[in-house]
C-alpha cells in the first residue's frame, strides 16, 4: 500500500454493523444522534424501524443491518443513528457504533467484488484504512471498509418496489 | 448578472399575470355593461404595463401584439370608439391571444398565431369601430403585419401611438408633417427623482435615449446641488434640458421616460411653450418605491397644475393627454394602500416549521415545571404569543381563491366556442382566502367540473328555448368559508343528471347490480365512481376522458369531499368541501395497541363504549355494531396495521366515522387521549406515502403520532371496490 505518497481527498465516517466496518461519505452526513426508540409505522418493510422527530422534520429510521440483509442490530448503549441526506431526502440509519472519521484517497477505493449482500450494488467500493488502536497508535495492518452507495439505499426506490 | 436578470424577469412575469387578471376582470365588467372610464382605463393600464415590461425584456412578439391591443383600447378609452358588446367580445378574444403571448414569453407555450388578430384590431381602429358587416375578418390594408420592431419605444413611427391618449389613428408621417407645417422643436426638461440612482434608474441612459432621437443637451441645471458635505452619492441632483427636433413625435420622446420614477420631473414643450406637463409614467410597481401618501399629494398637485395648463392651452395634437393623466392617477394611490412583498413559499414553510417547533418546545418546557410555576403569568403569556405567531404565519399562506378561479372565464370562452353554447359566468366569493397549497391543488378538479358543466350540464340554445329557459346558460362559481372548511360550488342551470341513463350505464359496467335499489342521491354519486366516467361512457355525463372520479380522488387527497346535487331540468351543483389549510388538522388523539394516533375530527360522528353483545360477528372476519337498530360495519385499525392487540371489545371504544366511500363505519380504538389541533407533517417528504396514514405530527412532548387516513382505512384492505351500499351516507 502506497498511501503515504497519495493525497487524501475524501472523508468518510466509519461505523460498525456486527463485526463489519462500513463507511459513508462525510458530505452525506447531517448528524449523529443517540438511539431513541422511533414511532413504529404500519405497512412498511421490517427494516424501517419507524419515524423520529428531527427538529420538526419527520424522518424515517432504518435498521441498516436488516436493510443490508443481516440479522437486526441489537440495541445497546453505544447504538446510534446516523442521519444522512440521500437525494434531498433525510433518513436515519441505526448502526452499532460510530468509530472514526477517516481521510482517504479516492484512487485507493477498489470496486466492490460481486459480494452477496442483498443487492450487490449497495457497496460502492472497498478501501483499506489504517485503524487507530485503543492507545492511539496506528496499526500497520489496516482494516477493510465497505463504502456504501447511499443512492442505491434510497428508501423511496426500495419502497416503490415493496408497495 | 444573468441570475439577477432572470429574477427581475420573474417579477415581470408575475406582474403580467396580475395585469392579465386585472384586464380580464375589466373586460368581463365591460361585457356586463360596465363601460365606465375607470374600468376601461384599468384594462388599458394593465395592457400598457405588460407592453412596457415586455419591451424591456425583448419579448418582441408580445410587445407587438400588446401594442396593437393597446392602441385599440386607447381609442375606446378616449371615446373615439364605442365599447359595444361585439367589440368587447373581440377584445376578449384579443385578451386570450395576449394571455397566450405571455405564456409564450414565459416559455410555457408556443408563440400564438396573431397576424389575423392584429389585423382585426388595427382594422377596427382605422374604421373607428366595429362595422356592421365586419366581424373584422377582412383586415384593413394598412394593417398588414407591421415589422415587429416598429413597436420599439425608441423608434418614432406611425405605429407608435402615445400611451397617454395621442390620436391613435394610423396615419403616415408625411401627411402629419404636412398638416403641421414644420413644427417647432421640442424642449424636454428632465430632472430625475431623488431616489432614482439608488433604485437603479440611471438617468444617463434616459438622456442617451433622447439623444438617439436627435436630441441635444442645451442646459444642465445644477441648482439643486448641495454643498460637498451634504452630498449624498446615492442621490441624483442634476437636471437636463434637451432640444429635440419638432418632427419627432411626442410619444416617441415620452417613451424614453417610460421607466423613470414618478418623482422625476419630465416636461415636454414645443419651443414656443404651448403645453407643459409633468409626466407620471407608469411603472410596473410604483408601490414598492414610493410612500403612498406622499405619492398621492404629489400626484394631486401634478394633476392640478396640468388642469390649469390645459385650461389655457390651445388645442393641439398633444393636448388630450393631460385629461387622461387626470383620469388616470386618482385611482392609483388606492391600489397602493396595501403594500405587498414577494416571498419564496419555501421560506414561509420553513418559518412555519420553526414556529411549530417553538410551540412544541414551549409545552415541553411547561411540562418540566412544577404546577405552581406553570400557573405563573409568564408561561401562559409565552404560550399565547407563540400561538399568535403560529396563526399569523399560517395566515401568510392564505391567498384569495380568485387565483384558482381566474382560469375559468377563459376556459368558458374556449368551451363556448367549441360547443357553440353561450355561457355566462357568475362568480361569488372569490376573495375567500384559502391556503396556497389548496389553491394550487384545486385547479384541476375545478377545470374538470367546469368542463363537465359546460359540456354536459348546459344544453344547446335550441334545447334551452324548448325547455322554456333563456338561451344562454349560466354557470355560477362560488366559494365560501364555513368553520374550518371551504365550500367551492359549481352550479349550472342545465338539464341535470339523467338518472336512468346513469343507472343503466352503471349496471352495464358492473358497478352496481341490476336489482340494486338506489336513491336519487346514490345514483348521482355514481358519476364519481371509478371506472364509470371513461371516454366510452354515455355522452351526456362524461367527456374527453376526464372522469369525475378524478375530481373526487383529487379532492379526497386534499382531505375534502365532493357532493353532487341535481334537479332534472334545473341543473346540477357540484360542491367541493375542502379544508381551510393543509397544514393544520383538528384531530382526536387516540390509542391503538398503546400507540398514539391522530384521528381527523372532521370524520368523527360519535363515540360509544360498546355494551356486551352490541358488537356481533357476522362472518369470521367481519363484525357489526348495533347502533340504535342500525348495523354498521366495524373495522379494527389494529388488525389493518398488523398491531398486536387482544383487548376485548368491551374495554375498547368505538368511534363512528363517516367516509365518502364506505359511509359510516365503526373504528375500534383503545382509548381517546385528547382533542387538539395538530400540524401535519407529510411522510412522503422523507419517505413514501403509507396506505392508511395521512401523515404524521409532532406532539407536545416532541414524540411523533401518526395521522390516520380514514378513507383509506375503512376501504382497506379488501374493500376497495366501489360499494353502492356505502353511499347511503
Amino acid at each position: 500500500m502506497s498511501n503515504n505518497d497519495t493525497v487524501a481527498d475524501r472523508k468518510i465516517v466509519t461505523f460498525t454493523l456486527g463485526k463489519r466496518i462500513f463507511g459513508i461519505d462525510m458530505t452525506s452526513l447531517i448528524e449523529i444522534r443517540e438511539w431513541e426508540e422511533p414511532t413504529p409505522l404500519p405497512n412498511v418493510p421490517p427494516f424501517i424501524k419507524g419515524v423520529t422527530n428531527l427538529r420538526g422534520n419527520v424522518i424515517p429510521v432504518v435498521g441498516l443491518s436488516e436493510r443490508l440483509g443481516w440479522e437486526p442490530s441489537a440495541i445497546h448503549p453505544r447504538s446510534c443513528i446516523l442521519v444522512v441526506s440521500i437525494a434531498g431526502k433525510q433518513a436515519g440509519f441505526l448502526v452499532d457504533e460510530v468509530t472514526d472519521i477517516v481521510a482517504i484517497n479516492s484512487q485507493e477505493v477498489q470496486p466492490a467484488p460481486d459480494v452477496e449482500i442483498g443487492e450487490p450494488s449497495v457497496i460502492a467500493g472497498l478501501v483499506r484504512i489504517t485503524a487507530r488502536g485503543a492507545d492511539g497508535t496506528k496499526s500497520q495492518e489496516g482494516q477493510m471498509v465497505l463504502l456504501l452507495d447511499l443512492d442505491a439505499l434510497s428508501l423511496t426506490k426500495h419502497l416503490d418496489l415493496a408497495a | 448578472m444573468s441570475d439577477e436578470l432572470d429574477e427581475i424577469q420573474a417579477i415581470f412575469f408575475e406582474e403580467c399575470t396580475e395585469g392579465l387578471t386585472v384586464a380580464e376582470e375589466g373586460l368581463s365588467a365591460m361585457q356586463n355593461g360596465d363601460t365606465s372610464a375607470d374600468t376601461i382605463a384599468s384594462v388599458f393600464r394593465a395592457v400598457h404595463s405588460i407592453k412596457g415590461g415586455a419591451g424591456a425584456f425583448g419579448h418582441v412578439a408580445l410587445t407587438h401584439f400588446a401594442h396593437s391591443f393597446e392602441n385599440l383600447l386607447d381609442a375606446v378609452r378616449g371615446g373615439k370608439i364605442e365599447p359595444t358588446l361585439p367589440l368587447v367580445k373581440v377584445m376578449l378574444i384579443a385578451f386570450d391571444t395576449l394571455s397566450d403571448h405571455v405564456s409564450a414569453a414565459t416559455g410555457q407555450a408556443d408563440v400564438p398565431e396573431d397576424a389575423d388578430m392584429i389585423a382585426r384590431l388595427d382594422g377596427i381602429l382605422v374604421a373607428g369601430g366595429l362595422s356592421d358587416e365586419d366581424e373584422g375578418l377582412a383586415p384593413a390594408p394598412s394593417a398588414q403585419a407591421p415589422a415587429p420592431d416598429a413597436a420599439k419605444a425608441s423608434e418614432p413611427s406611425a405605429e407608435d401611438a402615445d400611451p397617454f391618449g395621442f390620436e391613435p389613428v394610423t396615419v403616415d408621417i408625411a401627411q402629419l408633417d404636412g398638416d403641421k407645417g414644420g413644427p417647432a422643436d421640442w424642449l424636454v426638461r428632465f430632472v430625475p427623482g431623488n431616489g432614482d440612482l439608488a433604485n437603479a434608474g440611471e438617468p444617463l441612459l434616459v438622456v442617451r435615449e433622447v439623444e438617439t432621437l436627435g436630441g441635444e443637451i442645451i442646459a444642465v441645471d445644477l441648482g439643486d446641488m448641495p454643498g460637498l458635505r451634504d452630498l449624498d452619492t446615492e442621490s441624483a441632483y442634476f437636471g437636463w434640458t434637451l432640444r429635440v427636433p419638432g418632427t419627432v413625435e411626442e410619444s416617441a420622446i415620452r417613451d424614453c421616460f417610460d421607466f423613470v420614477s414618478p418623482e422625476a420631473v419630465v416636461e415636454i414643450t414645443r419651443e414656443e411653450g404651448a403645453v407643459a406637463m409633468a409626466a407620471a409614467p407608469e411603472l410596473p410597481d410604483v408601490r414598492a418605491q414610493v410612500d403612498p401618501a406622499g405619492d398621492l399629494d404629489q400626484m394631486l398637485s401634478v394633476v392640478q397644475s396640468i388642469a390649469e395648463v390645459t385650461a389655457v392651452a390651445s388645442p393641439s395634437p398633444g393636448t388630450d393627454a393631460p385629461r387622461d393623466v387626470g383620469t388616470k392617477y386618482p385611482d392609483k394611490p388606492s391600489e397602493a394602500v396595501s403594500q405587498t412583498i414577494r416571498v419564496d413559499l419555501a421560506k414561509l414553510d420553513m418559518l412555519l416549521n420553526l414556529v411549530g417547533e417553538l410551540v412544541i418546545r414551549n409545552s415541553i418546557l411547561s411540562d418540566r415545571l412544577s404546577s405552581a410555576d406553570q400557573q405563573r403569568v409568564e408561561l401562559p403569556e409565552l404560550a399565547r404569543l407563540t400561538r399568535q405567531i403560529q396563526d399569523n404565519v399560517m395566515s401568510l399562506r392564505a391567498q384569495p381563491i380568485r387565483q384558482a378561479f381566474s382560469r375559468v372565464p377563459r376556459m368558458l370562452r374556449d368551451l363556448g366556442a367549441e360547443t357553440g353554447k353561450n355561457i355566462n359566468l357568475e362568480t361569488i366569493g372569490d376573495t375567500t382566502e384559502v391556503d396556497k397549497g389548496v389553491i394550487e391543488k384545486i385547479g384541476d378538479p375545478l377545470t374538470h367540473m367546469i368542463r363537465n358543466a359546460a359540456d354536459h350540464g348546459i344544453e344547446s340554445a335550441e334545447e334551452r328555448i324548448a325547455a322554456g329557459k333563456s338561451p344562454d346558460g349560466t354557470i355560477r362559481l362560488s366559494a365560501e368559508q364555513k368553520g374550518a372548511r371551504i365550500f367551492v360550488r359549481v352550479k349550472d342551470d342545465g338539464r341535470g343528471i339523467n338518472r336512468e341513463k346513469v343507472f343503466a350505464k352503471a349496471v352495464e359496467k358492473g358497478i352496481v347490480p341490476a336489482d340494486a335499489q338506489l336513491s336519487n342521491e346514490e345514483i348521482d354519486q355514481l358519476i364519481c365512481a371509478p371506472g364509470f366516467s371513461t371516454a366510452d361512457t354515455i355522452s351526456n355525463i362524461s367527456g374527453r376522458g376526464v372522469g369525475m372520479d378524478v375530481v373526487r380522488s383529487n379532492v379526497e387527497a386534499l382531505g375534502g369531499r365532493v357532493e353532487i346535487a341535481s334537479v332534472p331540468g334545473e341543473g346540477t351543483t357540484f360542491t367541493m368541501i375542502l379544508p381551510l389549510t393543509l397544514a393544520i388538522l383538528d384531530g382526536m388523539i387516540v390509542r391503538l395497541a398503546g400507540q398514539r394516533f391522530v384521528l381527523p375530527l372532521a370524520h368523527v360522528i360519535e363515540t360509544i363504549q360498546p355494551e356486551p353483545g352490541q358488537v356481533k360477528r357476522t362472518t369470521p372476519n367481519n363484525e357489526v355494531i348495533d347502533m340504535r337498530g342500525e348495523y354498521l360495519p366495524i373495522k379494527r385499525a389494529t388488525e389493518i396495521f398488523g398491531l398486536n392487540d387482544d383487548r376485548p371489545i368491551e374495554d375498547s371504544l368505538v368511534v363512528i366515522v363517516e367516509s365518502d366511500t364506505a359511509g359510516q363505519v365503526g373504528l375500534v380504538v383503545d382509548t381517546i387521549d385528547d382533542r387538539r389541533e395538530v400540524v401535519i407533517k407529510s411522510l412522503d417528504q422523507n419517505l413514501h406515502p403509507i396506505r392508511g396514514l395521512g401523515g404524521a405530527t409532532i406532539l407536545g412532548d416532541g414524540s411523533i403520532a401518526l395521522i390516520l387516513d380514514i378513507e383509506a382505512l375503512v376501504a382497506s384492505p379488501t374493500q376497495t371496490r366501489f360499494s353502492p351500499k356505502g353511499m347511503a351516507a
